[in-house]
């Protein structure tokens, strides 16, 4: 704490982050908790309807709850892929000794891309007429009977909106995982070889201890992002065939911009703040009780 | 080309201890784990180079021969027919206002703040950055309707301001943590003798703070340029108009314009709009990678 700071030059540094977290982040939240307990499209008066519009989700909506389990879905697929991938790649970058640093800048680079561009990319990745990339790959490997529009086949829509978000933030959670695993001690890791621990216990017993709190970390960062996961399914299918692959993100988005029910939108916003919220309450949770 | 910090033939300069064993003939294990990194190689960038290359192909070549050939010749056709037929200049244009504007506002506020609550401090100041957590956590989602509703209200929805605003917003708690892990390593005695010598807190911020804090700049601002130059979702909902519409909103129109009917120029169209943020990227990489690591483990 400085010496000669005054109450006046607190208040002027801390004014401008102050304003623009609480105008653009703060007042939003509270004022999205106040609008879904109302009924109001826009136009005519506020009508206050209490938990109205949460009961109607939760008890009614077939549409919302369909979009809820997708959303799951979707975060099952995400989480495998770039927590899981990440992991798996990373420990194999230690591995190696050359080329470390370009292939991490290399695997980055769709973490660069619009989205829009990629809805594009893997709209041609997965087309059935002209024939895309995975068809292709699987007439050539004889698996041709599998080949299909992945895009609006009902029974793999999901799978096919959710992996390019996976897709695309792999190498994002691959360099963090790696900038951990490098700050194991190599010590720890050579007593474990030399004691005649194999490769998957020096993983399982040195390294994954060890790199604990960046995984939380990363764990924490994919749930939440991946919960609030919106451009790539907006983009690639709107939410369809049906509801196929309606997410929570995509229905709050049209209840609110293309059926103007901004209660009830509001609501569903609040619905994924506490989603937010309850994973990463769990992932400590389950965590702590591990470790204890 | 990308510098890396490991010579090329990797035969000095091995961070491992020195080996006991004598280093064995290609194990199974190495072979299989060098074929899945290469792999995974393939998967994360052949869609770039097939993107790429498809730009540069023949109209008709890319009709009628296999999409995934090589090209039988390059051509610039493409390109020059994407720019006459978008807006993609303009929406380049567009995104660096608003991604310097948001930066800008980022690293001030980021700044001032950290520079309040770890240099200056104060009696709440746990809570001041507890709160700032929140942020991290709370998806972008919450603030579309209020803020639409707001905007309206005060007349400044359609304006840069409208997406600068949440985008900085909602970028502003990493920076602000990024900021204050690295002011917690400016050593206390180099503000004492300040002090000492008559220095106030402004002229202390402008004189000590402020200088070293350049690298942290650089890493804040590379990280969340990313992520503001692609935002889809405010951009989507606050820009309504032609003239003001980013990179990722004027690709989208084009795609939905072109995309059934010109193959090879909406392929130049996302080559064009790729390239800029992608040369960026693989020149300064480093920055950026450092501040992901450090904002992860942290945050």
């Amino acid at each position: 704490m400085l010496p000669h700071r005054s109450r006046l030059s607190v208040a002027v540094f801390l004014a401008p982050p102050l304003l623009l977290f609480g105008g653009g982040v703060l007042l939003p939240i509270v004022q999205s908790l106040g609008l879904s307990f109302y009924e109001w499209d826009g136009i005519t008066g506020l009508d206050f309807v209490g938990l109205a519009n949460y009961r109607e989700l939760l008890l009614h909506d077939d549409v919302f709850r369909t979009a809820l389990v997708n959303q799951l879905g979707y975060l099952a697929i995400c989480l495998l892929l770039q927590v899981g991938g990440g992991l798996l790649v990373a420990t194999l970058l230690i591995s190696i000794t050359r080329g470390r640093e370009v292939l991490k800048v290399l695997y980055l680079m769709p973490a660069v891309i619009s989205t829009p561009a990629i809805a594009l990319l893997f709209q041609r990745v997965y087309s059935y007429e002209p024939v895309g990339l995975v068809n292709t790959l699987l007439n050539a490997v004889g698996l041709g009977a599998l080949a299909r529009p992945w895009l609006s086949d009902v029974s793999t829509v999901l799978a096919a909106v959710s992996a390019p978000e996976g897709w695309r933030f792999l190498g994002l959670y691959t360099v963090i995982l790696y900038a951990a695993l490098l700050a194991v001690p190599k010590e720890l890791e050579e007593a474990a070889s030399l004691d005649g621990a194999n490769p998957l216990q020096v993983f399982t017993r040195i390294r994954f201890p060890h790199i604990m709190p960046v995984f939380v970390t990363t764990l924490i960062m994919a749930t939440t992002y991946a919960l609030r996961g919106f451009d790539i399914p907006f983009l690639l299918t709107n939410g369809g065939p049906g509801q196929a692959s309606e997410l929570v993100t995509t229905y709050m988005y049209k209840t609110a911009f293309t059926s103007g029910h901004y209660g009830s939108a509001s609501a569903i916003s609040v619905i994924i703040v506490l989603e937010c919220l309850v994973a990463v309450g769990l992932i400590l949770l389950l965590l702590r009780r591990k470790a204890a | 080309m990308h510098r890396s910090p490991l010579p090329a033939d990797g035969s000095r300069d091995r961070t491992a201890p020195p080996r006991r064993r004598r280093p064995s003939p290609l194990r199974i294990s190495t072979v299989v784990s060098r074929v899945l990194i290469a792999a995974v190689l393939v998967v994360q960038v052949y869609p770039f180079l097939w993107l790429l290359q498809t730009s540069l192909r023949d109209r008709q070549d890319f009709a009628s021969a296999n999409p995934f050939s090589l090209p039988a010749q390059l051509t610039f056709d493409n390109v020059v027919r994407a720019i006459e037929q978008g807006d993609l200049l303009r929406n380049i244009l567009n995104s660096l206002l608003i991604t310097g504007g948001a930066c800008l506002l980022l690293v001030v506020c980021g700044m001032a703040g950290a520079y309040a609550i770890a240099v200056l401090g104060f009696r709440f100041s746990g809570l001041a950055k507890g709160l700032f957590l929140l942020g991290i956590v709370v998806p972008v989602q919450v603030a579309l309707v209020p803020l639409f509703i707001d905007y309206s209200r005060l007349g400044i929805l359609d304006t840069r301001a409208a997406v600068i605003i949440p985008l900085a917003g909602f970028a502003l708690p990493m920076a602000l943590y990024l900021f204050l892990s690295f002011y917690s390593y400016i050593p206390r005695e180099l503000y004492e003798a300040a002090t000492l010598d008559g220095a106030g807190p402004y002229r202390i911020f402008a004189r000590i703070t402020l200088p070293m804090s350049w690298n942290t700049v650089v890493t804040v601002v590379m990280v969340n340029a990313i992520f503001i130059w692609n935002d889809f979702i405010f951009a989507n909902t606050f820009l309504l108009s032609e003239e003001l519409k980013t990179i990722p909103l004027g690709l989208q129109n084009y795609i939905g314009a072109m995309g059934n009917t010109d193959w090879t120029a909406t392929f130049a169209a996302v080559s064009i709009t790729v390239t800029p943020l992608l040369l960026v990227f693989l020149v300064l990489n480093r920055a950026m990678i450092y501040g992901l690591e450090s904002g992860a483990s942290k945050g």
